[in-house]
C-alpha cells in the first residue's frame, strides 16, 4: 500500500479509483512501522469506497487491522446521500469507556489493597456466558431508557448522567430494532465486564499536563481513580449479527458494491439505513447502563474496603465516552455545515472547548477522551480540541501491536501476572490462562499513541494514569 | 491429504482455515474450531444438545450465518459445544445437532467469541473438496 508522508504525525494514503477519497494516517515514525506490519492500511483504502464519505478515510494513531474497518478507524458519510455501514461501528455497539475519581490517594489505596481486590473481584462480573448484577427483568427499561432506567432501579447517583456522553440515553433508540435473539443474549448480562481486553482498572493519577482541564475533570496529582472498559455484551454482538445479514441482501437492492463484505451499508436515509441507527442506538442505551452499573459496583467496594457509605467515597463520574459508534453530526465540509454519519470504530469522539453538547462545567476547557492503555501501562486522560483534523475523533486506546498468537507464545498467563505484580500491580482474572493474549508486549506505546493525538491536535494531553490494579475479564 | 483446521493470525481478533471432503464436513471442522479457540470441555461433564437448521443465499453466508447461530445458541442455552453433526437439508440449507456441556465444565483456553465477520470469509469447492476461511470478533 502507498503511503506518503505530509507531516511528522500524518501520512497520506493517495485515492486511487475506485476509492472516492485519500486515506489519511495519524502517526510518528515509530508508530507507522507498526501500522504497516498488518493489512491495516489496506483497510483505510477500502473504507475510502463508502459511498458519500468526504474528505479521508481517517486513521487514528492506535490503528491496527481490525475486519472491515481498521480499529481506529474514521469515516463520516453525508446523511443526504451516503451510507451506514454496521461494520464502521463494530460488534460491540458503544463499547467505550468510564472513568471514575476518588477522595483517595495511593497511600490510602496501599492500606486498603488487599481488601480492595477482593471487593472488586467478588463484585465484578466478568467471563464467558451468564452472569449481571442487575435482574434480568430490568432489560426492557434499559434499552428504553438507558443508564436512567439503571439510576431508577437503584444503581448509581444521578450526578452521573450528567458526565456520560448524550446522558447515558441515545437519541433514536428503538427497541423494536433489536431482536428476541438479542434480548435472549442480553438479558443475564445486565452489569458485566465480558472478557477479552474488558477490563476495570484501578489506577493512580501520576501526571498532571494541564492543570485548568484537570480541576474541570475533578482530577488532581495522587488520586486513585477508577477506569472501566466494556460494552454492550452479548446484545450487541447479536444486534450488529442481525444487522449485518439484513444489509446483506438490502446492498443489492440498492447496487451497493463493497470491497469487504463486512463492510456492508445502505443508504443512511433508507428503510434499513434507519432500522440499523435504531437498532444500535438501543444497544448503546444498554452499555450505558451496564458501565453505570458496574461503577456502581466499584463505588460499594470501595466504600466496604474503607468502611464507609458510597456517597463518602468521592467517586464521582469524570466522564463516560463511547468508541464503537456511528452518529449523525453537523460539522464543516468544504467551508458548509454539513450533516454527517461519523462512523468510529475504536475511535473516541472528542469534542472541543465549546462543543453546545458538552456539560455546562466540561464546556470550557472541552470533553475528556479517556484513552486506556493495556493493563502494565499507563493511561491517559486527552481533551477535545476546536479544530479537530478528523471529525472530532481521537485514539480509543494503545492499539494492539501483535496476534493473540504471537503473544501467547511469548509467555503463559501465570508469568504475566507474576511481572505484573513485581511492578506492584494486583491482578484479579477471569482466567489466569488467557492473561498473556492481553500482556504489555501484545499492545504499542500508549504514551506515542497520546504524543500523536496531542501533536496532531486531535486531543491534548491533561493527565497520566498508572495502573495499580486490574480486574481483567 | 486434507487437514484439520489451522488458527489464523489476527492483530486484533483470530480466524480459522479448514479443509474437508463435502461441506457440511467443512461446516463441522470450522465449528469444531471455533469452539476450541475458546475451550476443551473437562472430562465427565454431562452433555446436552441443540438442533438448528440454518438457510441462507450462499456458501460464505451459510458459513457465518450457521456459525453465528451456534455463538447464539452457546450464550442462551449456556452450553459448550464441542461435537456437531451436520446434514444438508438443501442448496444452502443445514441441519446441525450441537453437543456440548454446561459453560461451567469448560477448561477456557482462549476468550470468547463475540461474533463471527464476513471479512475474507471464505467456502469454496476445490479438486481435493472444500476449503473454508473465517475470522471470529473476540
Amino acid at each position: 500500500m502507498e503511503i506518503q508522508r505530509l507531516s511528522d504525525v500524518v501520512w497520506v494514503i493517495p485515492r486511487r479509483d475506485p476509492m472516492r477519497v485519500p486515506g489519511r494516517v495519524f502517526a510518528s515514525d515509530a508508530l507507522i512501522e507498526t501500522v504497516l506490519q498488518d493489512r491495516a492500511t489496506v483497510q483505510v483504502a477500502n473504507v475510502a469506497h463508502l459511498r458519500g464519505i468526504v474528505e479521508a478515510s481517517y486513521a487514528m494513531p492506535d490503528i491496527h487491522w481490525g475486519y472491515g474497518f481498521p480499529i481506529g478507524g474514521v469515516a463520516a458519510t453525508t446523511v443526504e446521500d451516503g451510507v451506514i455501514s454496521p461494520g464502521g461501528v463494530g460488534f460491540d455497539i458503544c463499547c467505550g469507556v468510564r472513568l471514575i475519581a476518588s477522595r483517595f490517594t495511593e497511600k490510602d489505596f496501599e492500606e486498603q489493597r488487599a481488601t480492595i481486590m477482593a471487593e472488586l473481584d467478588r463484585r465484578i462480573p466478568r467471563g464467558i456466558g451468564k452472569g449481571g448484577i442487575a435482574p434480568p427483568g430490568l432489560i426492557r427499561d434499559i434499552l428504553e431508557r438507558g443508564a436512567a432506567a439503571a439510576l431508577d432501579a437503584g444503581y448509581g447517583w444521578e450526578s452521573d448522567l450528567e458526565r456520560c456522553e448524550e446522558r447515558g440515553l441515545s437519541k433514536g433508540a428503538d427497541p423494536s430494532r433489536v431482536s428476541d435473539k438479542a434480548i435472549n443474549r442480553g438479558r443475564s448480562q445486565i452489569g458485566s465486564l465480558g472478557a477479552g481486553n474488558h477490563f476495570l482498572e484501578v489506577q493512580i493519577v501520576d501526571q498532571i499536563h494541564d492543570e485548568e482541564a484537570a480541576r474541570a475533570y475533578g482530577l488532581a496529582l495522587g488520586m486513585v481513580v477508577v477506569m472501566i472498559h466494556c460494552g454492550s455484551r452479548g446484545l450487541g454482538h447479536q444486534t450488529c449479527t442481525d444487522q449485518l445479514q439484513l444489509m446483506g441482501s438490502a446492498m443489492r437492492r440498492y447496487g451497493i458494491a463493497v470491497p469487504d463484505r463486512q463492510l456492508a451499508c445502505v443508504p443512511v436515509r433508507s428503510r434499513e439505513g434507519e432500522q440499523y441507527l435504531g437498532a444500535m442506538a438501543t444497544a448503546s442505551n444498554y452499555a450505558w447502563a451496564n458501565r453505570h452499573i458496574l461503577a456502581d459496583a466499584a463505588r460499594h467496594a470501595f466504600a466496604r474496603a474503607f468502611g464507609t457509605s458510597p456517597e463518602r467515597t468521592g467517586m464521582h463520574l469524570v466522564f463516560d465516552v463511547a468508541h464503537n459508534l456511528a452518529k449523525i453530526e453537523t460539522h464543516d465540509v468544504a467551508g458548509r455545515p454539513t450533516e454527517l454519519c461519523v462512523h468510529r470504530k475504536g475511535a473516541t469522539r472528542a469534542f472541543g472547548p465549546g462543543h453546545p453538547e458538552l456539560p455546562p462545567d466540561l464546556r470550557a476547557v472541552g470533553q475528556p477522551v479517556l484513552v486506556p492503555g493495556s493493563m502494565g501501562t499507563a493511561s491517559w486522560v486527552l481533551r477535545g480540541e476546536v479544530g479537530n483534523p478528523a471529525f472530532d475523533s481521537a485514539a480509543h486506546g494503545a492499539g494492539r501491536l501483535m496476534s493473540r498468537k504471537r503473544a501467547k507464545a511469548q509467555q503463559s498467563g501465570g508469568e504475566v501476572r507474576l511481572r505484573l505484580e513485581d511492578d506492584g500491580i494486583s491482578v484479579r482474572p477471569g482466567s489466569v490462562k488467557l492473561l498473556s493474549e492481553e500482556a504489555p508486549y501484545a499492545y504499542k506505546d500508549v504514551d506515542a499513541v497520546a504524543d500523536v493525538c496531542h501533536r496532531a491536535k486531535l486531543a491534548a494531553k491533561v493527565a497520566r494514569l498508572r495502573p495499580v490494579g486490574v480486574v481483567k475479564g | 491429504m486434507l487437514l484439520p483446521y489451522t488458527v489464523l493470525s489476527h492483530t486484533a481478533d483470530t480466524g480459522i482455515e479448514a479443509t474437508a471432503a463435502s461441506f457440511p464436513e467443512l461446516l463441522c471442522e470450522l465449528a469444531t474450531g471455533m469452539f476450541e479457540l475458546m475451550g476443551r470441555p473437562q472430562p465427565g461433564s454431562a452433555d446436552r444438545a441443540v438442533t438448528v437448521e440454518v438457510d441462507s443465499t450462499d456458501n460464505r453466508e451459510l458459513v457465518v450465518d450457521t456459525l453465528s447461530e451456534l455463538i447464539y445458541q452457546s450464550e442462551v442455552e449456556d452450553l459448550f459445544f464441542y461435537r456437531f453433526d451436520i446434514a444438508t437439508t438443501g442448496p444452502l440449507g443445514v441441519r446441525v445437532t450441537a453437543t456440548g456441556v454446561g459453560n461451567t465444565a469448560v477448561e477456557l483456553v482462549g476468550p470468547p467469541i463475540k461474533a463471527v465477520t464476513y471479512h475474507d470469509v471464505a467456502a469454496v469447492e476445490t479438486e481435493a473438496g472444500w476449503y473454508g476461511r473465517v475470522y471470529f470478533d473476540v
